[in-house]
């Protein structure tokens, strides 16, 4: 069992690399082509995983940014993530994490609640997006501002790290769900 | 970077070692960034991991954001930042590269406002086209229209005309046959008494010469009719046969006047 941790390998020159962690694929991998798509100075990584922990035996470059893809139209897609979190660094959550819930528009297709999700993201103290990757603008407008965190966890953005992010970030979040 | 340099200044060796000069500094502070890299790296690698379960990670991750934040914080504070130096070769590069990005950009943009340019031209000839085979359209309805129009004039006037005319000439000699084929009846059957009746020839000698033929009594009557329709009556005059004129009021073509006997007039067949 590995533990995924952040900055445990020296970064590739000029590279970001994206973990994207979901159990559907097809969702998992357009976002990843809109992600690469995007137009920045810096070489992208795309990696996806249905789950975590990754396979311990491959050589894989530094992980700056992971993306939990959370389906709310499949009670286990949260299982997974629920389950991945375990195998992941205390560390990573300073601002390398974010959650996305997708399918929130077709609400009656939705199993999970939105508060489900806005509460695993809140006990992680991290950002959660909604957004409907289906649609193909939500899903371009969504790789965009990916790319930018992914760029900052890189640590190619100066003068902003993670962590500054994450901080600016939960300023404009709504307050924490009540307990249900 | 060294290629676009020695491109800027081919000529001038002088240059060519300054820059030199100023790339091995670059590249030792560079170097000496990434052994600094690396013994983080190494420090780094030295601290244990610590998963979280939901009940304890809210706890232990504000925690080590305020160590973090206040870590970064004093960190900011200490730092004096640093600049690459200012010297002429590294402006000039960063000049030469800033401005190659902007010619990119800008042949960029010149390309896509040609593209655009051209595909307006192309609508442009193709509205023109379009244009063009409407106006035909419209001229050739146009003719089609006058032409039309005028056929029916003609049509309505000088065919109807002519139609009509013919019609009316074959009523005219249709009735000048029949009025001709009646006068001829009149003449054979009713023909003006000769002397064939003695007694009355005696009597009436001297009137019988100014006796006119049924044909010219019938005439006069519908002449009457027709000229005075109100007051249609004809008085019987001496030329008058008295025979014919009994032989018309029991035929019931002519009416004797209710009050006067000696005028009669025409049945109005015609009402």
């Amino acid at each position: 069992m590995s533990v995924l941790r952040p900055l445990d390998k020296l970064p590739g020159l000029n590279t970001a690399t994206v973990l994207l962690v979901g159990s559907e694929d097809a969702l998992l991998q357009q976002l990843a082509d809109s992600m690469l798509k995007e137009d920045c100075a810096s070489e992208l990584r795309v990696h996806l995983a249905k789950a975590l922990p990754l396979p311990s035996n491959v050589n894989r470059p530094r992980i700056d940014l992971i993306v939990f893809v959370i389906n709310l139209h499949s009670k286990y897609s949260l299982q997974h993530v629920e389950e991945s979190l375990h195998h992941v660094d205390a560390s990573f959550f300073l601002g390398r994490v974010c959650f996305l819930g997708t399918g929130a528009g077709q609400e009656h297709h939705c199993i999970l609640h939105r508060n489900t999700v806005l509460k695993l993201a809140h006990t992680y103290r991290s950002p959660l997006f909604f957004c409907d990757l289906e649609v193909e603008d939500f899903r371009a407008t969504m790789a965009q501002r990916l790319v930018r965190m992914l760029l900052i966890c890189a640590g190619h953005v100066r003068g902003v790290s993670a962590l500054n992010l994450l901080s600016l970030l939960r300023t404009s979040e709504t307050p924490p769900p009540e307990e249900l | 970077m060294s290629v676009s340099q020695q491109d800027l200044d081919p000529d001038s060796t002088t240059d060519v070692e300054v820059v030199t000069d100023t790339e091995e500094e670059l590249i030792k502070e560079c170097e000496e960034i990434w052994k600094d890299m690396e013994e983080c790296q190494n420090k780094l690698s030295l601290t244990g991991t610590e998963t979280l379960t939901n009940s304890n990670a809210q706890l232990s991750l504000l925690i080590m954001q305020v160590k973090c934040l206040t870590a970064e914080l004093s960190q900011w504070h200490k730092e004096t930042p640093e600049i690459t130096p200012l010297t002429e070769d590294v402006l000039i590069t960063l000049g030469t590269e800033e401005f190659q990005k902007l010619r990119h950009d800008l042949e960029m943009v010149l390309s896509t406002i040609q593209s655009k340019n051209e595909k307006l031209k192309e609508d442009l000839e193709r509205e023109q086209q379009w244009l063009d085979e409407q106006q035909q359209i419209m001229e050739s309805l146009n003719t089609l229209y006058s032409e039309l129009k005028n056929q029916f004039v003609t049509f309505s006037e000088t065919r109807i005309f002519s139609e009509l005319k013919t019609k009316m000439l074959n009523i005219k000699a249709f009735k000048e046959k029949l009025l001709s084929t009646l006068g001829e009846f009149l003449e054979d059957h009713f023909p003006l008494p000769d002397g064939n009746v003695k007694k009355k020839k005696k009597n009436v000698q001297e009137s019988t010469k100014q006796l006119i033929t049924l044909h010219e009594i019938l005439e006069i009557l519908i002449n009457r009719l027709f000229d005075v329709p109100h007051d249609p009556y004809v008085k019987i005059s001496d030329s008058f046969w008295p025979p014919y004129i009994e032989l018309l009021l029991r035929n019931g073509i002519a009416l004797r006047h209710p009050e006067d006997p000696t005028r009669l007039r025409l049945e109005a067949f015609h009402q």
